[in-house]
């Protein structure tokens, strides 16, 4: 018979219904958006990482970086999105000294989308790719499969269906880069707020034409931790010091040599 | 030859001082003895014709077809080790066959010519293999109309209007610009006419070997682009005419001698290429 | 045998569909392709405006249905063959295409899910054709073809009202109307209907909005 066998299913759903429960495959929240603009195109995402219910760090940065002027926000497996970042930015890196050009955004993509087809989706990233070049400003969005899509606004992830009500109520043509920035930020925080898996701070990367990247870390952080009421800080000397010894552990002597000019 | 005990000939991939493959040379050597090969270029299609040694008599005649077809659209002929010549065509029909399984239309003929060509001259790059014995003479139909094209052992293949090859090539040559000097392009019906009488003429240097002749053909009209064997009344026609322009009369050439392998003679019955020129497969 | 026969066809967890309608019509002049532009992951529209029609030569384009990621992957690999092809021996017929496309699709049937329509206009011939290469890698020539999860509402109108030799306009009528009716009764066809004509003329693409075509 072709394809793959299921002989296994039954007892496994046997041995589920018994007891012990299935293992359960990790998948990270998060939200991310793209979205174009007059001169540009500019990409933003939440700040939270997390390990099933827990929220294993804060303030991650999940803004990479490409090429100086193609970014990239990921989605889905935190380790296969900065991994596979990581590996195109550096061929487009060596392709780009070979061929004396500046890099594109769609040789990004493609390499991208060979490498995740490759891997049949095995490799769980979902990035939006944005950034200029010679050609202009481009927003393309890869799936972990393979597929791609083009669009002039694009949200992904577990809190993709929040932001994106905000960018499909609010985007329109010829948006300017301040309105585009306050949007996509806008939409991030639809995010932070209504989806369990996406929290903390917005990250943005805008990409203007003729410009160089501007990368905006902590963007606006609107779940600033109030200040504890008391200080776990203990003063210098809060601890009495009893006795102080010193001692030499190797001998050091001292030459005075004169140089010549 | 001036390579002899120099030690640059018993290598493919070591040129001599002054820049010559002598293994490659050898190769035109043993096609410089091979039976005599040519192909013509008509307007309307190409013509193959070979002379065949008979080098046995126990041989049965007609039974050894030397003319081979790479693709249904394209026919090949060659001079020089013969075995050689087999295993190229089998290349060949392998290119063909994976063209179109993988296009789903016949391979064009320069483009099986490319691919022959370079496939020949790998064989004069490398320490592991001998070049090829044979110069073949290829070509065909194809959507651009007629081609042909000859081989050599180094790889080099060159499109020609008229090509020969083997022993009796110098007046096979010489034949062949006097027939394709005219203003009018030849037709195939009137070359498979001329290229008898080529053969016959190349093989009056040769008169006292007994020889059978076998033509073939691809005509846009003649056989619907396909390529052909010349059989029967046409085949007779063209031997007739060549004894004629030989004045080879001398040739006892009556077909109802049965002990008479002087010459090329026909009969209905063939077995090994029947009426239409198929070739038959047992 | 124990356990459970399973669809080796079926997507894989989470990956993106073209719950399509797509289909491809030969006319007088040459050839339309058409699409709706809807794309899922499971209930979610992960793409409202996508394009199905893809080119792999100047006037030989296709429609995708299946996997987004196999069709995708497949149309790059078919348009580097072409592209090879017509530096070696000039422009492609449609039928070389198609050919291309059943030689992966057909190799990789295991692993793929992918229907596919190639159509294109030849140049020399002046004339249209369109080859239909379903899931396990056959091809069929055909005057039109329409696949994807959406054809199976428009096999009776399309065969009612197709005609041979229609003008441009008629063509592009018939398959708004089939397209309209295909992306009512399907939940996973939607969007706007994108089309691409294939003429001696060139390429013309062409959109059309829901409140148009849902109120012919």
């Amino acid at each position: 018979m072709a394809g793959l066998s299921f002989d296994n299913y039954q007892r496994n759903q046997f041995l589920t219904s018994k007891n012990s429960a299935q293992p359960k495959a990790t998948s990270t929240g998060t939200t991310i958006v793209g979205v174009k603009f007059e001169g540009g195109v500019l990409i933003a995402a939440d700040t939270r990482s997390t390990q099933g219910p827990i929220v294993a760090d804060k303030n991650c940065a999940k803004l990479h970086r490409i090429s100086p002027r193609i970014w990239c926000a990921g989605a889905g497996t935190a380790a296969d999105t900065e991994a596979v970042t990581a590996l195109i930015g550096s061929n487009i890196e060596l392709h780009s000294l070979s061929t004396r050009r500046q890099p594109r955004v769609v040789t990004a993509l493609q390499m991208l989308k060979q490498h995740l087809f490759e891997y049949q989706g095995h490799i769980g990233a979902y990035l939006i790719v944005a950034g200029v070049d010679p050609t202009g400003p481009h927003l393309m969005s890869v799936q972990a499969h393979g597929s791609t899509d083009v669009g002039y606004y694009l949200s992904l992830g577990s809190g993709s269906l929040a932001a994106m009500a905000v960018l499909e109520s609010r985007w329109r043509e010829g948006l300017t880069k301040d309105e585009a920035v306050s949007l996509a930020a806008d939409a991030i925080e639809a995010g932070i707020w209504n989806d369990l898996g996406s929290g903390s701070n917005v990250d943005v990367c805008v990409m203007e034409v003729g410009k160089d990247a501007a990368y905006l870390r902590n963007y606006r952080t609107p779940n600033v931790r109030e200040p504890k009421q008391q200080s776990y800080k203990f003063a210098r000397g809060t601890t009495a010091v009893l006795k102080e010894s010193i001692i030499n552990v190797c001998d050091i002597e001292e030459q005075e040599v004169e140089i010549q000019a | 030859m001036t390579s002899i005990g120099t030690g640059y000939d018993l290598s493919n991939s070591v040129f001599s001082p002054d820049g010559r493959n002598f293994q490659v040379e050898y190769a035109v050597k043993a096609v410089e003895n091979g039976a005599t090969s040519i192909g013509i270029k008509c307007s309307d299609g190409v013509v193959f014709a070979v002379e065949k040694l008979i080098t046995s008599k126990l041989l049965v005649p007609r039974k050894n077809v030397k003319i081979q077809t790479i693709d249904r659209h394209v026919g090949c002929v060659y001079s020089g080790i013969i075995p050689d010549g087999r295993y190229l065509v089998n290349k060949g029909r392998e290119e063909a066959s994976s063209f179109k399984s993988l296009y789903s239309r016949p391979i064009p003929v320069p483009s099986l010519a490319d691919r022959m060509g370079q496939y020949v001259a790998a064989h004069t790059l490398y320490n592991s293999v001998r070049p090829f014995g044979i110069t073949a003479i290829f070509g065909g139909i194809d959507s651009d109309g007629p081609h042909l094209y000859m081989l050599e052992p180094s790889g080099t293949c060159w499109g020609y209007k008229g090509a020969a090859t083997g022993k009796g090539r110098q007046t096979a040559k010489a034949e062949l610009e006097k027939i394709l000097d005219k203003e009018t392009e030849l037709t195939t019906e009137e070359a498979i006419k001329q290229a008898a009488k080529v053969i016959y003429m190349a093989h009056e240097d040769n008169k006292d070997k007994d020889f059978e002749l076998e033509i073939s053909w691809c005509s846009l009209e003649g056989t619907k682009g396909l390529h052909k064997f010349v059989t029967g009344q046409q085949l007779e026609d063209a031997i007739e005419f060549a004894k004629k322009e030989t004045s080879v009369a001398d040739f006892n050439d009556s077909d109802d001698d049965e002990d008479d392998n002087n010459d090329a003679n026909v009969s209905s019955d063939d077995e090994a290429v029947d009426r239409d020129g198929d070739i038959n497969i047992e | 045998m124990n356990g459970i026969q399973v669809d080796i066809n079926h997507l894989k967890k989470g990956e993106v569909s073209l719950g399509t309608s797509i289909m491809a019509v030969t006319f007088k002049d040459g050839v339309i392709l058409g699409a709706d532009s809807r794309t899922t992951t499971g209930a979610y529209i992960a793409n409202r405006v996508t394009d199905k029609l893809t080119r792999v030569h100047d006037k030989i384009w296709c429609c995708r249905s299946g996997s987004a990621a196999d069709t995708q992957a497949v149309a790059d690999i078919v348009q580097y063959h072409l592209d090879l092809y017509t530096s070696n021996y000039g422009t492609p017929s449609t039928e070389t295409a198609a050919s291309i496309f059943k030689t992966i699709c057909y190799e990789n049937k295991d692993g793929l899910s992918a229907g596919i329509i190639v159509a294109g206009f030849d140049d020399k011939t002046k004339k249209g054709e369109v080859f239909s290469i379903p899931l396990g890698g056959s091809v069929h020539k055909q005057d039109y073809a329409i696949a994807g999860s959406g054809s199976a509402f428009i096999y009776g109108y399309c065969d009612k009202n197709y005609k041979h030799d229609m003008s441009k306009d008629e063509t592009v009528n018939f398959m708004k109307h089939s397209l309209s009716q295909a992306i009512k009764w399907d939940g996973s066809s939607g969007g706007v209907i994108r089309m691409v004509v294939l003429t001696k003329e060139g390429v013309e693409r062409l959109v059309f909005y829901p409140d148009e075509y849902e109120n012919l």
